[in-house]
């Protein structure tokens, strides 16, 4: 019921940025308003139909949540370190976050990878996710083999390990490299909400 | 005669206007309005009615933009925005931060939810985060922009701003602050503004008459690395006052009558832990000084429990008690607490113990965290009687299972300034009460009370020889002086500071030969030491080798040429050496700085009859 509401204004307020944002942004969602991603530019994107070959890592972040800004020189890394056989991108799920926010945030923090808007959490629930930062690790014939905590540095919110024991992330890149199965595909994210997004 | 010690690991000030009574008694009605309506109708929580009192009580005061808190709490799409987020840091009580334990005494600036506010704002989220209705929606809180306490008297910056990398664990930073102040001044409140608030999580000033923070810093200005700090202090200058920094409280303006001495050439050095962020961060903090023309009358003094003795952890450990008990040896009122410890603390318990045998818990700590350590002041001053005995109970675990532990596995973990070191420190301001002897300063007890105590605790312990030397002198008892600062010098046999405190009083007592081997150690170990290099000069003098005393001398002036002292004792030395001119040089200059200097007025008198009666 109320959901219902909640999409009539989703879409006045995307209308609003296609007026910000100009004609490509207009193009790309004329196409496709529901369903899908967008690029920075406002075209749709499937990250997933791309990047044939190499296993793709969803990253989940907003621009102010904390947690998710602390880890942004260990995605950087890890996304180079694995850049010849794993595609990675940032997702951003928050609605309110226009691209140019995105633009500032990737130059502040000196990501590299490409960044995603899913305003309609398209991609969050193919990959399962519910927090910022989780990440979601597809294998080359797009298996959902990981989704949750990059690794365990945060207990809880406030409670951070001095350094992180367990390395998720790492470990399901292994894994779906080798074309193996991870023991524990799922885990839970510490950080904010996505769903506290509308 | 200079010297002096004390160790010391961070003072602060803390919170607490006279408005922030009146904004917690405001809002208890409010909450106590809603319950009723809550229970009436088991009813609808409305974000407008239930929910934006508290926020903007416990929450605003740091969320709000420029401030600490990663993003704003001030209207309703903030608040639903991370509406599932604050239900679940708000029942586990992660926030609002704030650790101790309700108790029977209170502290002023309780930030504390109670356990029907937590499951309000489980209700709103759980109802789908209803506005409600406007007209019950209060005044969102309105902050200060800018200085909390209006335009500093002076504003001090860091000479460089400190780079914080991206990644990484914790760093802790000290910035050493030159006070422009050219006579002595009255400190009623220090501003301490530690750059992006985002980063920091707590920040100390410590007030160094000695130059120790300076002396640290590769380059003048540079900073130096360090979580704990030695500082410092004149022969009786105990420290008094907590000046401290956390995220959201406005700076704590000291009663009339407490303002805190700051001289001219002091420094205050800031000790600043930050967290990263993930991205690089330059800090460059600022401190505004507030003064007042009331001069400190009542005297308070930070009095320090600890046993560092007994921390040997072995790994594994999960229940491991450090334990300290002191007696106070006068009457005395307790103003706030600052239970320390680092990663290894879990449960950190104080109490005092009265002479009747009732015991109060002056504060508990049952989940310690370093991260949001605060000096905690009492809403009201607990008064203690002389024979209360107050105790420190900390408990440490050191297993695995300890998520904070720095080693993984788990070390054996030894006292220590490291972050990956352990303490057991309690401090607590207490301010004496006058004992009707005018001369009896209560404080003084106090320091020779607890350097005893701190002998009991370890025989070993430097400071606690130093100190009670430094009493010892203090009172004109020579002769314990010697004897304890010898002890100093036993255990640390290089130390510059307990070098030179032996030598000068040796040079006091007339044992000039035994004296100088050790003002020589102290500038073995500090070539640029000016009170060493100023004793050595008296005590060349007093055995007639003036061109030594000359050497020393001019290092003292070449060190500090304001001190009018060392320019009139260079004067005396250089007209013992039979350099007249240059002599009246420096006795005039020492007569510039200071027109009452006597030595210098003297001495020119001296010469200005010998140049009368033997003419160039």
């Amino acid at each position: 019921m109320g959901r219902r509401w909640h999409t009539v204004r989703v879409v006045r307020l995307l209308l609003v940025v296609i007026v910000a944002t100009g004609l490509a942004s207009l193009v790309g969602t004329s196409l496709g308003a529901r369903n899908t991603a967008f690029d920075l530019a406002g075209n749709p994107v499937d990250p997933l139909k791309s990047g044939g070959g190499k296993i793709v890592v969803l990253v989940f972040i907003r621009t102010d949540c904390p947690v998710a800004n602390r880890y942004a020189p260990r995605i950087q890394k890890l996304s180079a370190e694995h850049a010849a056989k794993a595609a990675f991108w940032l997702v951003y799920p928050s609605k309110a976050e226009s691209a140019e926010m995105i633009r500032k945030h990737e130059r502040e923090y000196g990501y590299k990878i490409p960044a995603l808007r899913d305003p309609q959490h398209v991609l969050v629930k193919e990959s399962q996710v519910e927090i910022t930062p989780e990440v979601a690790v597809f294998s080359t014939d797009r298996r959902l083999v990981y989704h949750g905590r990059i690794d365990n540095l945060y207990e809880d919110v406030g409670r951070t390990r001095s350094v992180a024991t367990t390395h998720e992330l790492e470990d399901a890149i292994s894994a779906a490299l080798g074309g193996k199965s991870l023991e524990a595909g799922a885990t839970h994210g510490v950080g904010c909400y996505i769903s506290d997004l509308e | 005669m200079r010297h002096a010690s004390e160790t010391l690991s961070g003072f602060f000030i803390v919170l607490a206007l006279a408005s922030v009574g009146v904004a917690a008694r405001r809002a208890t009605t409010a909450t106590r309005k809603s319950a009723r309506k809550l229970a009436a109708a088991e009813a609808q929580v409305t974000f407008n009615r239930d929910i934006a009192p508290l926020v903007f009580r416990n929450c605003a005061p740091c969320h709000h933009p420029g401030e600490a808190g990663p993003f704003p709490l001030l209207t309703y799409a903030d608040v639903k925005t991370h509406g599932r987020q604050i239900a679940f840091v708000t029942q586990k009580r992660i926030m609002p931060p704030w650790l101790p334990e309700p108790g029977e005494l209170k502290f002023a600036d309780e930030l504390r939810l109670s356990d029907e506010e937590i499951r309000r704002i489980q209700s709103w989220v759980d109802q789908g985060e209803i506005e409600g209705h406007p007209a019950d929606l209060p005044r969102p809180p309105a902050f200060t922009t800018g200085w909390q306490l209006g335009k500093p008297d002076v504003i001090v910056r860091a000479a460089k701003p400190y780079l914080l990398l991206p990644g990484g664990s914790d760093s802790y930073w000290n910035f050493v602050f030159r006070t422009p102040v050219d006579r002595s001044q009255w400190l009623r409140a220090i501003e301490i503004r530690p750059g992006d608030k985002r980063l920091v999580h707590h920040a100390n000033v410590l007030v160094d008459r000695e130059e120790s923070g300076r002396r640290l810093e590769k380059e003048p200005g540079a900073g130096f690395a360090g979580m704990e700090l030695v500082i410092e202090s004149e022969v009786f200058d105990p420290d008094s006052h907590f000046l401290f920094w956390k995220p959201g409280s406005p700076p704590y303006v000291e009663p009339d009558g407490m303002a805190l001495r700051l001289d001219k050439n002091t420094d205050l050095v800031l000790n600043t832990h930050f967290q990263p962020s993930g991205k690089p961060e330059l800090i460059q903090p600022t401190l505004g000084l507030y003064f007042t023309a009331k001069p400190g009358t009542r005297h308070p003094i930070l009095l320090q429990l600890d046993n560092d003795r007994m921390l040997d952890i072995p790994p594994g450990e999960r229940n491991f008690l450090v334990s300290d008990d002191f007696t106070l040896p006068v009457d005395a009122s307790v103003l706030a607490i600052y239970p320390h410890a680092h990663y290894l603390g879990r449960d950190l318990l104080a109490f005092a113990t009265l002479p009747n045998g009732t015991k109060k818990t002056l504060i508990h700590i049952g989940n310690w965290d370093l991260n949001w350590q605060a000096v905690y002041r009492y809403e009201q001053p607990v008064d203690l009687p002389v024979g209360t005995t107050i105790s420190m109970r900390f408990t440490y675990d050191n297993s695995a299972e300890n998520i904070r532990n720095p080693n993984q596995p788990p070390k054996r973990v030894v006292a220590g300034n490291r972050a990956s070191d352990e303490m057991a420190h309690l401090w607590l301001q207490v301010l004496p009460h006058e004992s009707g002897d005018a001369t009896i300063d209560p404080r003084v007890q106090i320091q020779e009370a607890l350097a005893l105590h701190h002998l009991q605790n370890n025989p070993e312990d430097f400071e606690a020889h130093y100190n009670l030397a430094a009493l010892f002198e203090m009172k004109g008892e020579l002769s314990g002086a010697v004897l304890q600062f010898t002890e100093a010098v036993r255990i640390r046999p290089d130390d510059p500071i307990a070098n030179n405190a032996l030598g000068a009083v040796l040079l006091a007592g007339g044992q000039i030969d035994g004296a100088i081997p050790h003002l020589n150690a102290a500038l073995k170990g500090r070539p640029d030491y000016f009170d060493a290099h100023y004793n050595l000069g008296n005590a060349l003098a007093a055995q007639g080798d003036f061109p030594g005393a000359l050497t020393q001398f001019q290092a003292a002036v070449h060190l500090h040429p304001q001190d009018a002292n060392a320019q009139a004792n260079l004067g005396s030395a250089l007209a013992e050496t039979g350099n007249l001119k240059e002599a009246r040089l420096h006795f005039e200059r020492a007569l510039e700085i200071d027109p009452k200097n006597e030595l210098a007025r003297e001495n020119l008198e001296q010469l200005n009859r010998d140049s009368h009666d033997h003419p160039n």
